[in-house]
């Protein structure tokens, strides 16, 4: 493999890799934004959704694959919906530590939970593995480009039923102030199920790209969600943008680093960059202030 | 019984863990996700140091120094972040350090673990058996105790619940905010430091395993059960903990159902603190004056 | 302090719980400190599957000495901690004098240390770490060394012709242990490693790892990786197209392995402790795992665990059920005796004095025996 496409080839592996931190890191975002904590149990919607795919593959449904994704979908959406019903609402004046705490609680719970019905051990859809095809010297699958399409129409899903519809923007100004959207009038109720449903879903889509490329394990969504907390922080909270942003970074960040520095320390990289572009971000930064 | 000593050693040390995670988490409002990395340099400290024929003291005083040093290190870059931008720093920083140890074989024999660990010996007296070894930690436990509840009566303890509950005020009120949050963390990370030379010279066998995130959250959880911004809390959510995930191994269940019992044992286990978290969020023992629902 | 009282209830609930149960005089224990949750439990099942035919088996044929064999089970959930914890249970709690210890090499050092202080044996059916029973007298294993291994990978891919090989390995005891063996001695035999490369497990991206090994294409590339990881590595390398002969180790001689990678793993070569297939005793255990199984798909080092089982219950019945017995005995009974997975006789350092090594390939979505 010549030089120039090696380097391309790295960086486009740093695409994939961030596609899947900045889907994850949108449903994060949003959650975050809107209910201002961070959901620890957002891996195990990953998790539960790549497997909820299987189980329409499965028997005794035998569903084909486009079948089967939309009701894991749905279901996935149902499962973040129960989540905020049977956790979050009791919980949505608690404090931060609080939330934390039994967020992890339910991340434990549904990841056994899963290993529980469906073992630990590593499964596949069972699709057949295909050699990449060529483009200008690089090495493409149908998931990979998958991958890439879906993020890139996610993405412009999510903004437009953030910036263009009523819904959306009841969900901005929940994300600005919970408080001050109440008492304007705005149908609180609605626009946080909404968040909870696209957040689900969102995750779902990742975990099951994330299935398709690679394989379903129990662990499959904890493993890549402090990557994509990573990306959340990055892109800031709340932002839509910022985690596309965050997500890419990171995964190109890593990627083109283990080609230079010992691979050993891949997943090192993603914090120590985090937390450089962080500190040269002047509004995130307490300390010594002017005022 | 030799396995509940075997458990009351694992309760000092993780007491003195989670006291020290107290003082950042409970009483200065600072989430530090990586505070497994403070055990480890404790440990990895420690351990080298005795294996390469340093007396037990020096070696115990080298980890609790490493441990506060790297504390005060990071606590420079990372405070300038607040709240959860501080917390995955952290956690990033537990990682790292982790990677790390699994990486530079020259110095921590990496993922093969440092074996042989002495058992310590002071003055003569070597503290190889259960009851002695028992009886090291739970000092060791009651002096970190005292001089934790000593700094959090003090005026100083008072500074850094008014820096966590209302930072601007008490920066009116003279109050270096940053000053108080690094030697808050500095002390944590010196405390935990404690409880990982401890625990290398308990276990005698360490290795990248022992310290990974999981134990940075069981140690979270301790203190959140046990009741965060209290002195008896942390001790307390340790037993409770500690004994709760071991109790489970004495339910008699049919053997084929030993694949099933793992998961739910844990189902269990998260199902609980979720409820907890619903109904008594402050732990066991509840803060007094302290401010809930913010 | 009406929740302080709640606690002490619910702590003294579980202490009654805790209580030791009626021993059963009439039976022989055996612990077993194994995965049973957590991301391994996989391998621990499978284990456990081999030990219950073997226990079975034995048991059906009167025991030992007209007792039965019973074997505790205590989870370890593969972290050092909880291996330290499940082997003092079974030491004070179950009282037995002979254990069999956690997967995992770092797992088991954890864990060796308390056998040895309580004069309690531990045995290992899966541990190929070098000097995995240096913790004292009472530390046996059935499962041959790695110090073996390397250099026989080594020896493989210079008959093969590479004289020149990035390595790639899991970072772990296993993977650490296996390179270290494998770069000595294949620079002694004059091979040059090009590059190094170490990747976590359990992840779900090595693409770029996978590049940098593949760079200035090597013709082969050893890779000493596991079940999972190795089926996603191949899967990704063979997306990539990255053509080049893989050398890889024991631990990912799996047909899990070949069912996740599919035909992505067609081709590839590894070494591992053979077991001669083709003998009466292996049959046999094949047999008798289907009839009670099922499926012939042997777990991976379920062999070794059903030979362990064996030979304890021969140093049981010699030495008698105690564990200064056992560690007495545990040499005598395994000198010469041919098990499933071969002749066990133990050397000074309580490890298996022989050991053949064969070499594995994936044929047609098989495994097989590699013939040149």
């Amino acid at each position: 493999m010549d030089s120039i496409s090696y380097y391309l080839q790295t960086a486009l592996n740093g695409i994939l890799a961030g596609c899947i931190y900045a889907l994850f890191a949108m449903g994060l975002t949003l959650i975050y934004g809107v209910l201002n904590f961070v959901n620890f149990a957002h891996g195990e919607l990953i998790m539960w959704g790549a497997y909820f795919l299987f189980l329409f593959m499965g028997e005794p449904f035998g569903l084909p694959l486009y079948a089967a994704i939309p009701p894991a979908l749905a279901l996935t959406g149902c499962l973040g919906v129960a989540m905020d019903f049977s956790v979050f609402r009791p919980l949505r004046w608690a404090n931060r530590l609080t939330l934390l705490i039994a967020a992890m609680g339910l991340s434990v719970f549904l990841r056994n939970a899963a290993q529980f019905f469906w073992g630990a051990e590593v499964r596949t859809y069972g699709l057949e593995v295909s050699a990449g095809t060529r483009f200008f010297g690089l090495y493409l699958t149908m998931p990979q480009m998958a991958i890439i399409l879906v993020t890139l129409l996610c993405v412009g899903a999510v903004y437009l039923l953030f910036f263009r519809s009523r819904l959306g923007k009841s969900m901005r100004a929940l994300s600005d102030n919970l408080d001050l959207a109440r008492i304007s009038g705005i149908d609180t109720k609605r626009a946080i199920l909404a968040a909870w449903v696209i957040s689900a879903v969102l995750a779902a889509i990742g975990g099951i790209l994330l299935a398709l490329d690679t394989n379903l394990s129990p662990e499959m969504g904890i493993i890549n969600l402090i990557k994509a907390f990573a990306a959340t922080l990055i892109g800031g909270v709340g932002n839509l943008w910022g985690a596309l942003l965050g997500g890419l970074l990171i995964g190109l960040a890593e990627n083109l680093g283990v080609l230079f520095i010992s691979p050993g320390y891949k997943d090192g990289i993603a914090f120590v960059i985090m937390v450089i572009i962080l500190l040269a971000r002047p509004y995130v930064i307490v300390g010594e202030r002017s005022d | 019984m030799d396995l509940l000593l075997h458990l009351a050693v694992v309760v000092a040390i993780y007491s003195i863990f989670a006291l020290s995670l107290n003082v950042e988490i409970g009483y200065t409002g600072l989430f530090n996700f990586g505070h497994v990395a403070f055990f480890a340099i404790g440990a990895y400290t420690s351990a080298l140091l005795t294996l390469s024929g340093a007396p037990f003291a020096v070696g115990l005083l080298a980890g609790l120094a490493a441990a506060g040093v790297c504390g005060y290190l990071l606590s420079i870059p990372a405070l300038k972040l607040q709240g959860d931008y501080f917390g995955i720093a952290t956690l990033g920083f537990g990682e790292i350090l982790r990677m790390v140890v699994s990486n530079e074989v020259w110095l921590t024999k990496g993922p093969m673990g440092l074996p042989g660990i002495p058992r310590p010996e002071i003055l003569g007296f070597i503290f190889d058996t259960l009851p002695a070894y028992l009886a090291l930690s739970a000092c060791m436990a009651l002096t970190t105790f005292a001089i934790l509840a000593f700094v959090v009566l003090s005026p100083f303890g008072r500074a850094l619940k008014a820096v966590r509950d209302d930072e601007t005020a008490a920066e009116i009120l003279g109050k270096n905010a940053l000053r108080f949050k690094i030697k808050s963390f500095v002390i944590g990370s010196t405390f935990a430091g404690l409880a990982g030379v401890l625990w290398a010279h308990y276990t005698t066998f360490i290795s990248p395993g022992d310290f990974t995130l999981t134990e940075t959250i069981l140690v979270l959880l301790i203190v959140v059960m046990g009741g965060k911004g209290t002195l008896p809390g942390p001790v307390l959510g340790a037993v409770a903990l500690i004994f709760f995930q071991e109790s489970v191994r004495f339910l008699r269940l049919p053997p084929e159902w030993t694949r099933l019992l793992g998961p739910l044992q844990q189902m269990v286990f998260g199902l609980l603190l979720v409820v907890l978290m619903v109904f008594r969020p402050e732990g066991i023992i509840r803060e007094r004056g302290g401010r809930h629902g913010d | 302090m009406k929740n302080l009282s709640a606690l002490v209830a619910v702590i003294a609930a579980f202490s009654f719980a805790a209580a030791p149960s009626a021993q059963a005089a009439d039976t022989i224990k055996i612990g077993a400190a194994f995965a049973l949750s957590g991301s391994i439990a996989v391998y621990g099942e499978g284990f456990k599957k081999c030990i219950d035919l073997a226990v079975e088996e034995i048991n059906a044929k009167g025991g030992i000495k007209g007792k039965k064999i019973e074997i505790v089970y205590e989870d370890n959930k593969s972290n050092p901690k909880d291996c330290v914890t499940a082997v003092r249970k079974l030491i004070t709690v179950d009282r037995v004098p002979v254990i069999f210890g956690p997967a995992g090499s770092s797992n088991f050092m954890a864990t060796a240390p308390v056998a040895q202080e309580n004069k309690v044996v531990l045995l290992s059916a899966q541990g190929a770490a070098v000097g995995l029973t240096r913790a004292g007298d009472y530390i046996f294993r059935v499962f041959p060394s790695d110090t073996l291994q390397g250099p026989h990978l080594a020896r493989l891919a210079m008959s093969m012709g590479y004289k020149k090989v990035p390595v790639m390995y899991v970072n772990n005891d296993w993977g650490l242990g296996l390179k270290d063996a494998f770069v000595e001695a294949y620079k002694k035999m004059g091979g040059t490693v090009t590059d190094i490369i170490a990747y976590d497990e359990k992840k779900t991206d090595y693409r770029t790892e996978l590049l940098r090994a593949s760079r200035g294409n090597p013709p082969a590339i050893v890779n000493l990786t596991y079940i999972n990881e190795g089926a996603v590595q191949f899967k990704q390398a063979f997306e990539m197209g990255i053509k080049t002969q893989w050398l890889c180790g024991s631990a990912a001689r799996a047909p899990k392995m070949v069912e996740l990678a599919g035909k992505a793993a067609e081709g590839v070569i590894g070494t591992y402790p053979s077991v001669p297939q083709n003998t009466k005793a292996y049959q046999a255990f094949k047999e008798a795992y289907k009839k009670k199984y099922g499926d012939d798909k042997i777990p991976i080092f379920g062999d070794y665990n059903y030979d362990m089982v064996y030979v304890t219950a021969k140093a049981i019945e010699k030495g008698g059920y105690t564990a200064d017995g056992i560690r007495k005995a545990l040499p005598q009974a395994a000198k010469g005796y041919k098990g499933v997975t071969g002749d066990k006789t133990f050397d000074a350092e309580r490890s298996p004095k022989f050991a053949e090594y064969g070499i594995w390939t994936v044929k047609d979505g098989k495994i097989e025996d590699y013939r040149k």
